[in-house]
């Protein structure tokens, strides 16, 4: 009986705990995607987060430790923004459904590539399994204001439905190379 | 006699008192656990409330009129940390590291996200790969020699091209073998490269012979179509299946593998058994 009793207590908790979780995730995610920092507002918090270390140290990173860790990755952003030819102006993501190990989120996208500018809209699922995670895109839309020539739009179209996100991007710097190639010969000649 | 008797209280006693023992620590127990049960609901309940109140303010800047510069930072971090993530959906990202970069080329089917391959590159005295972790039976080192000095952006596209290769070959056998195993003799055969499919197979599922054998050469490491197909029935097979046969040596060299065989359930009215 007394058993009994013990692992109801038992089951609630552990039922209690996963609900906590994923209740604090979708909380977390809310959090994120409904704010907005300008860049201003970003250097004036890592001044003022500098001028108060004295106090602060206990569990959490030093101010010091996360400007290093900012700057760390805003510079492998740019690098990868330069390298790839692909500046990403714009993104936004918001949790659409999050449950045990599955979470599905949409994102938006916007940004361009030499002269091709772009606008997507995807929607992600991950699922978390014993190793790893894995991804699939759905529901993409791509907008491509620069995609007169039907070669391109028939492009754009199958990749959307496709779901072919990555031949997308890997398809983009090839095609925006020769764009501008073709932009600046019809230049010459003008 | 007196003493047997007094053994026998103390015996009772012991009894007695090791069974109130244990009810108490049982008591105890239960008393931990449903304290603990009262703190989470608390904790469940709050954040149930905070996420209410989340909801009501959707569309303007939630959290506290004034967030701490910690928070703001945080913020920054996350955000930043997302778009890289986004590069990762690009094919390729990567991070500079002491010495050079260390690229991670991802592939994918369709939209399906597969595998990603590391390629730690040094920059110092000249470009040279340090560690990377792609398959042995990619030519790597070809490519290497040919365009690594000179031109990385090609090397890193073309490596991409073949990994991303591979991949849908790769992927396009494991569906055919996971979603249409009941139309297949066996186990698919295949190379690492999955470059060369041997299989034997039937249109439906409910026979039991495989009258067709198909041997699929893809010689175009870049390409996820095969370049040569061969469809062959058994000596025995009645004449029409020789013209099904032609229709798939077609058929599996303009389309996936996986969805060639999906094609067959839609014209499963013309099969034969």
């Amino acid at each position: 009986m007394d058993n009994g009793n013990c692992q109801v207590y038992e089951e609630e908790i552990q039922s209690l705990e996963e609900e906590i979780k994923l209740l604090t995730e979708k909380y977390e995610d809310n959090q994120q995607e409904s704010t907005f920092f300008s860049d201003e507002e970003i250097l004036m918090s890592i001044t003022s987060l500098q001028k108060e270390f004295q106090g602060e140290s206990k569990g959490h990173e030093s101010p010091s430790d996360l400007k290093a860790q900012l700057e760390s990755l805003e510079t492998d952003l740019s690098f990868l923004m330069k390298f790839t030819g692909i500046q990403l102006r714009s993104h936004s993501k918001k949790t659409v459904e999050r449950t045990g190990n599955r979470t599905v989120q949409k994102h938006r996208l916007s940004g361009n590539c030499h002269s091709l500018s772009f606008q997507l809209e995807f929607h992600l699922l991950e699922m978390q399994n014993k190793e790893s995670v894995s991804a699939v895109v759905t529901d993409l839309n791509i907008i491509m204001p620069s995609a007169e020539d039907s070669d391109m739009s028939k492009f754009v179209s199958r990749t959307e439905e496709h779901g072919n996100l990555l031949t997308f991007f890997r398809s983009l710097s090839t095609y925006a190379e020769w764009f501008e190639h073709r932009r600046c010969t019809f230049l010459h000649f003008k | 006699g007196v003493f047997a008797h007094l053994e026998l209280l103390e015996a009772q006693a012991y009894k007695a008192a090791v069974k109130r023992e244990e009810m108490e620590q049982q008591e105890e127990k239960l008393a931990g656990l449903r304290a603990r049960v009262q703190e989470l609901r608390l904790q469940r309940d709050d954040l149930r409330a905070k996420l209410d109140l989340q909801q009501k303010q959707e569309g303007v800047v939630s959290g506290p009129a004034q967030p701490s510069p910690r928070a703001v930072v945080e913020w920054k971090i996350k955000s930043v940390k997302s778009m890289l993530q986004v590069f990762y959906l690009t094919g390729i990202s990567g991070k500079l590291t002491k010495r050079g970069v260390c690229f991670c080329i991802s592939t994918a089917y369709e939209g399906t996200y597969l595998d990603s391959y590391h390629l730690d590159l040094l920059t110092k005295p000249e470009v040279q790969i340090y560690r990377h972790s792609v398959p042995i039976f990619i030519p790597l080192q070809q490519i290497a020699k040919k365009y690594l000095q000179t031109d990385i952006r090609r090397f890193l596209a073309l490596l991409s091209d073949h990994l991303n290769a591979y991949v849908g070959r790769r992927y396009q056998a494991d569906q055919l073998q996971e979603h249409f195993s009941d139309q297949i003799e066996g186990t698919l055969q295949r190379n690492s490269l999955c470059n060369l499919l041997v299989f034997n197979y039937n249109v439906s599922s409910t026979s039991k012979t495989f009258p067709f054998h198909a041997r699929l050469l893809y010689r175009d490491l870049c390409c996820s179509l095969p370049t040569e197909v061969i469809v062959s029935c058994t000596l025995d097979a009645p004449a029409a299946l020789a013209e099904t046969a032609a229709a798939h040596m077609d058929l599996f060299r303009r389309m996936a593998l996986h969805k060639a065989f999906l094609s067959f359930r839609s014209n499963a009215g013309e099969s034969m058994d």
